[in-house]
């Protein structure tokens, strides 16, 4: 048995003495394809958080490679929620991708490798020539492209989107999730989303939050969760090849 | 405006306006993309705490202002940095006290100065020589610091959380970010007062950042409508023979109304073109 690449023990945390996460214990293994799903205000962005070290736990422990998260920072891609990001600040493309080139080398400089890493991140996202647009001109979907693109710039282990979907289309989503399965094949990935109609075939693991973590290894969402109160989007996953979640009622709308 | 420049207080005019430019135009984009606009004014007027106490104790200004502004901004930092909603209420407190300790330590102060409105409403024609050369020593310091952190500001102004798992120190640097802001507009006050700095930190900024593709363009941009908006301001008060600090100030806000006015037209005219298809 391998070596799990993420490890929660008993992990507690709040805001202001108001629990947002209590007594959550899972493993991520190498190459993994974890779904993050829960209602709002569930603690689904606070879990990202706590793993990628910018929050830290008020009890339990988090390892990432055996080591606290924040020692280990260079190694995630984050890709934040578009909302939490200032969307008028004047910044082109290139300068946002270059962002995930910060510290590369340990050089202040901008160097010709650097530029070199941000076009490809950006070609294989397939936005090639937007490199001198101004990142509020872009659609949801085209910046969605870009955020992923500047993780990709770091050379990441781990790849980790929160809600990366929001305010792209059913087209977009397909596409997106198409490419993030390409970069499951060397990447592990954890991606936040309520998309699961439209990812149910790529996703080899779920997490569904909601104060306290169901974990499900290629698993089931049983009734009894449901019966505690999860208000998941999901409420059957059902195996097979490919692996797929699915939907008891196909009224979301 | 050619024969003006024959005189020595004209030429220090120019040369601290100018200056000035490459300071607000560089460090004012940082303030605008980041929202400080209000932090910056409550640094600036929390300054005159500082004139009140080098008058008192009677020690050169800078070093009175120095002190207040770079104190102010390091608790406004501070606040900022733990409890971001509660952070304009101590802005305004800490406003409000500078200026209260400013005026209560003048009247401590034996005899009436007169030299007051030159700090509230910036006195560029008198700036002497001597002071000319430390001036730009500290502009010069605030330049090159902001240069070789220039990748780390950006990044913790666009995405603080990127920024920290790429292994910038966030805190810190924003301490530092802060510093360099209140010494900018010590250095501001000397030219347009410190009432009048707001209006010079946000108004090329603001007018460059409409025409700019990235924040370098909207610096270099900031800084040329400053330089333009300085010297007409100089050229104005030397014609008509009025206070240069006011002066400045409405150079800028006639930029900002063109400015305005101009993105108005061009909207008509392209919904005109769209209607006519």
């Amino acid at each position: 048995m391998n070596e799990p690449l993420i490890s929660i023990k008993n992990l507690y945390f709040s805001y202001d003495h108001v629990p947002v996460l209590e007594n959550v214990s899972f493993n991520v293994a190498e190459k993994e394809f974890l779904a993050v799903i829960g209602p709002n205000g569930g603690g689904k962005s606070t879990l990202v958080k706590l793993i990628l070290g910018l929050l830290r736990p008020d009890a339990g422990s988090i390892l990432v490679f055996g080591k606290p998260p924040s020692r280990v920072s260079h190694r995630f891609g984050y890709v934040p929620q578009d909302v939490a990001i200032n969307r008028s600040f004047p910044i082109s493309v290139m300068d946002v991708v270059l962002l995930g080139r910060l510290r590369h080398g340990g050089k202040k400089r901008v160097t010709g490798s650097d530029r070199k890493a941000a076009l490809d991140s950006l070609d294989l996202m397939g936005m090639q020539g937007y490199e001198d647009r101004r990142i509020d001109e872009l659609s949801g979907g085209q910046r969605e492209r870009v955020f992923i693109a500047r993780a990709l710039t770091t050379d990441p282990d781990i790849l980790i989107l929160d809600e990366p979907t929001a305010g792209v289309d059913t087209a977009g989503k397909t596409e997106l999730y198409s490419l993030l399965r390409d970069l499951n094949r060397t990447k592990t990935i954890i991606v936040v989303s309520h998309d699961l109609m439209v990812m149910s075939s790529y996703v080899t693991s779920v997490a569904c939050v909601n104060q306290q973590v169901y974990y499900h290894d290629q698993g089931e969402v049983t009734g009894d969760m449901i019966d505690m109160g999860y208000q998941c989007p999901v409420e059957l996953i059902a195996h097979g090849h490919p692996h797929r979640v699915l939907k008891v009622h196909g009224d979301e709308s | 405006m050619i024969e003006a420049l024959q005189f020595e207080f004209m030429r220090n005019a120019l040369v601290a306006g100018l200056f000035a430019s490459l300071i607000c135009g560089v460090i004012g984009t940082f303030v605008v993309v980041n929202r400080l606009v209000f932090l910056a004014g409550g640094i600036a007027h929390s300054a005159y705490g500082g004139i009140g106490l080098a008058l008192f104790l009677g020690i050169p200004y800078i070093i009175g202002t120095l002190a207040f502004s770079l104190g102010a901004a390091l608790i406004m930092t501070a606040v900022t940095l733990k409890a971001a909603h509660r952070s304009d209420t101590f802005i305004g407190v800490l406003w409000a006290v500078g200026m209260a300790v400013g005026v209560i330590l003048t009247d401590l102060t034996p005899g009436y100065n007169v030299d007051l409105m030159s700090y509230l409403f910036g006195s560029i024609l008198a700036v002497p020589s001597a002071e000319i050369w430390w001036m730009t020593a500290l502009g010069a310091a605030v330049l090159i610091l902001t240069l070789v952190y220039y990748r780390d500001l950006i990044a913790i102004s666009y995405d603080p959380e990127f920024a920290s798992l790429r292994g910038v120190p966030v805190g810190p640097l924003y301490f530092l970010f802060m510093a360099l802001v209140a010494v900018s507009i010590v250095f501001i006050i000397r030219v347009v007062g410190l009432i009048l700095v707001i209006a010079l930190l946000s108004i090329p900024p603001y007018i460059a950042e409409k025409y700019a593709r990235s924040l370098g363009t909207m610096m270099a941009l900031a800084v040329f409508f400053s330089m333009i908006f300085n010297v007409a301001g100089l050229w104005a008060a030397y014609v008509f023979d009025l206070s240069s600090g006011p002066c400045i100030i409405l150079a800028a806000a006639a930029g900002f109304f063109i400015s305005l006015a101009a993105d108005l037209m061009l909207l008509r005219h392209r919904k005109n073109a769209f209607l006519k298809g």
